[in-house]
């Protein structure tokens, strides 16, 4: 027989039995619309995250720190200097990497690695920032031109600036409201103030910690810089390992010509000398998420600590597999249902045609001919339950967005696709359907091949 | 053993078992068969005659003895190669039609031809043809229940020939007609048998239909030959 033949005869034979085929399948389309419901929500959660992580392009970049109590390479101590005696010695085979200065070589270095498209270090200093008549504390982040036109920045109001040069500032929302100014676009090419301060050693600063009261007693003194407002930008949602973290930044050049005191906190004083030495931490943007882990890999061969939001991509893709699997299991009840309805509407077909099965034997039907026209009618049910069940799981997952949707926007929240049909999904869940009907349709056609034809022929 | 016999059996024996009790159907039959003739077969309800139509089609298997068509041994053949056989050496008509009811005469005719791979606008267009040889050409649409009992047999008639098969096994094909129409059937048969050079073997109650057409004539009683009346 000719496949096309098996489904004529397969569609042919379900035609005649129409209510029980309609039944059966519609016991089918549950089964998968329940399955593609519930996968295309998972799909759609991953969708959703991995879009706004690759939205805020932060899936490129890597932040690059020195490892906590690493040391110094014991090679390069030196082999005269006596030993403390309360020192521990170096136990045998220890590999540690030696410290990794973060400075301006090692940016040079990194910009070397085949992907690496920039790196800046991540340098912060506490600040005083004045507009107008209100002044406020910031800790203002040194971010360079390029990372500053990237997604990275959400501009609400203005331009990043464009070299890494002029004293162009660039400041959060939220800081601009607590200064005063709740609407962004007026803000745009203000001056305001940052005030730094730094280590003063001078005789009058000297002075004042002789005789001085207070605060006046530390060596430190301020200074301010005008800085022009060229844009405003949204405060980031959430914290972590963002390469740019802060409410206010300026661009290098700028920076360097600042008096500053380069603390994000008094924890820093406590940090090894060797650390204090470079950046606490380097910002690493590469071409693509995909070179991510290659550069990554390199940067940890020099004994530097790296982290990736790739990473945590990576572990939340883990805990998205043991989602899908739950998902998979609660509609695997509609489908296993299904599939019994499958296997009872074969058994049926197969009584009511026994004679049919004998005649077929008697005019040359072999074994195999009587199992593939039941099974191509199982498969039939199979395809016809996943394509209807397909479209049930759309139509569905469409009212649940237009419905959550009409309800989230009431409160302000963005309209969100709550469900995804990625092309493997949809070709997948009609297949599953048809294998599923296939494997339920094995018992019932094994036994109609096994049917005796000479008993078949007698059976009324 | 007969060189020129087409159909030969050789001590053909079939037991069926049911639980501890067993009944032999056919015992120890030997016969043979030449190319081309119409052979009848007679004997009482429970003879054996539709056991022995049973196993010359390839249906059933025997429990001993050999059965060979044309040379070759079919008692020996497996599941699928028997399908084989039926398909291309057999034509069966049985007394009760053995009609697919929700096809209509042209897809029952048909039907064979399925199973051999041929096209469906071939299949169709020989199916449509054998009716016609069985002058059932109007009625190629129509279901086995909008046909007369002598148009069933003839659409059956058309579906064992169709695959243009070497053998034409009848059981009983008269069973369930009236006498003109019964002497109109097996009056196709001889006709078919001559225009198709086939060999007939033909189970009847009707000794005089048998005695009319049948070239010899094969008596059983208790699963055992007991007479062969050559006619012709």
């Amino acid at each position: 027989m000719r496949i096309s033949d098996y489904i004529e005869q397969a569609c042919g034979n379900l035609w005649k039995k129409k209510l029980r085929t309609f039944l059966t399948t519609c016991g089918v389309i549950i089964g998968v619309g329940a399955l593609v419901c519930m996968f295309a929500f998972g799909q759609g959660v991953q969708r959703n995250i991995k879009d706004q992580f690759e939205e805020m392009d932060l899936l490129n970049y890597i932040n690059v720190s020195p490892k906590n109590g690493a040391r110094r390479d014991p090679s390069e101590r030196d082999p005269d200097a006596p030993r403390a005696h309360d020192e521990p010695s170096e136990p045998a085979g220890d590999a540690s990497p030696r410290v990794e200065m973060l400075d301006d070589d090692f940016i040079d270095e990194v910009m070397q690695i085949d992907g690496v498209e920039a790196a800046f270090p991540e340098t912060r200093f506490p600040a005083q920032i004045r507009l107008g008549e209100r002044e406020q504390f910031t800790l203002v982040q040194v971010v360079t031109a390029r990372a500053c036109g990237s997604e990275l920045v959400q501009l609400r109001a203005g331009q990043p600036y464009t070299s890494d040069e002029p004293n162009e500032a660039m400041i959060s929302d939220s800081l601009l409201r607590r200064l005063g100014n709740k609407k962004p676009e007026t803000a745009v090419g203000q001056e305001v103030e940052i005030r730094t301060i730094r280590l003063d050693f001078s005789l009058a600063s000297l002075m004042r910690m002789a005789f001085g009261r207070g605060d006046q007693r530390l060596p430190i003194s301020s200074k301010r810089y005008p800085f022009k407002i060229v844009g405003v930008i949204e405060r980031m949602g959430f914290g972590g390992a963002m390469p740019i973290r802060s409410d206010a930044f300026i661009p290098p050049g700028a920076a360097g010509r600042m008096r500053k005191l380069v603390l994000t906190g008094i924890s820093d004083l406590f940090q090894p000398a060797e650390k204090m030495a470079g950046y606490s931490t380097v910002t690493v943007r590469v071409a693509s998420p995909r070179l991510v882990a290659d550069v990554k890999a390199k940067l940890d061969e020099r004994g530097l600590r790296t982290f990736a939001l790739m990473d945590q991509l990576d572990e939340m893709k883990k805990g998205f597999v043991i989602m899908d699997m739950f998902l998979l299991a609660v509609g695997m009840i509609g489908m296993t249902v299904a599939s019994l309805g499958i296997v009872n509407t074969m058994v049926m077909s197969i009584l009511e045609r026994y004679r049919e099965i004998g005649i077929m034997k008697a005019v040359g039907a072999t074994d195999a001919d009587v199992q593939k026209i039941f099974l191509f009618e199982s498969g039939v049910i199979g395809f016809m339950g996943g394509v209807f069940g397909l479209a049930l799981g759309w139509l569905v997952s469409i009212i649940i967005n237009v419905v959550v949707n009409g309800l989230s926007a009431r409160e302000g929240v963005p309209h969100i696709h709550y469900f995804s049909f990625p092309w493997w999904l949809c070709l997948g869940a009609v297949a599953f359907s048809v294998l599923v009907s296939l494997i339920a349709g094995i018992f019932p056609t094994i036994r109609a091949a096994a049917v005796d034809p000479v008993v078949a022929l007698r059976h009324d | 053993m007969d060189a020129d016999a087409f159909i030969q059996t050789e001590g053909l024996t079939r037991v069926y078992s049911s639980g501890p009790v067993q009944v032999t159907a056919l015992r120890d039959v030997t016969l043979s068969v030449e190319r081309g003739s119409f052979v009848g077969v007679t004997g009482a309800s429970g003879s054996g005659k539709s056991t022995l139509m049973n196993l010359l089609g390839g249906l059933d298997t025997p429990s001993a003895g050999r059965l060979s068509v044309g040379g070759r041994r079919i008692s020996d053949l497996d599941h699928d190669e028997l399908a084989l056989f039926r398909r291309t050496t057999v034509g069966m008509i049985f007394q009760s039609f053995n009609l697919v009811g929700s096809h209509t005469a042209l897809e029952n005719v048909a039907l064979p031809l399925l199973f051999a791979g041929v096209a469906k606008k071939e299949r169709l267009r020989r199916a449509g043809e054998l009716l016609g040889t069985v002058g059932l050409e109007g009625r190629a649409g129509h279901r086995p229940s909008e046909l007369s009992g002598g148009e069933q047999q003839r659409v059956a008639i058309a579906r064992a020939l169709v695959n243009r098969p070497q053998i034409l096994l009848a059981d009983e094909p008269t069973g369930n007609l009236d006498s003109r129409t019964s002497r109109q059937i097996v009056e196709s048969l001889v006709e078919l048998r001559r225009a198709r050079s086939l060999t007939v073997v033909m189970i009847s109650h009707e000794q005089t239909l048998l005695r009319e057409f049948a070239d010899e004539v094969i008596r059983l009683k208790d699963g055992a030959v007991t007479q062969r009346e050559r006619l012709r």
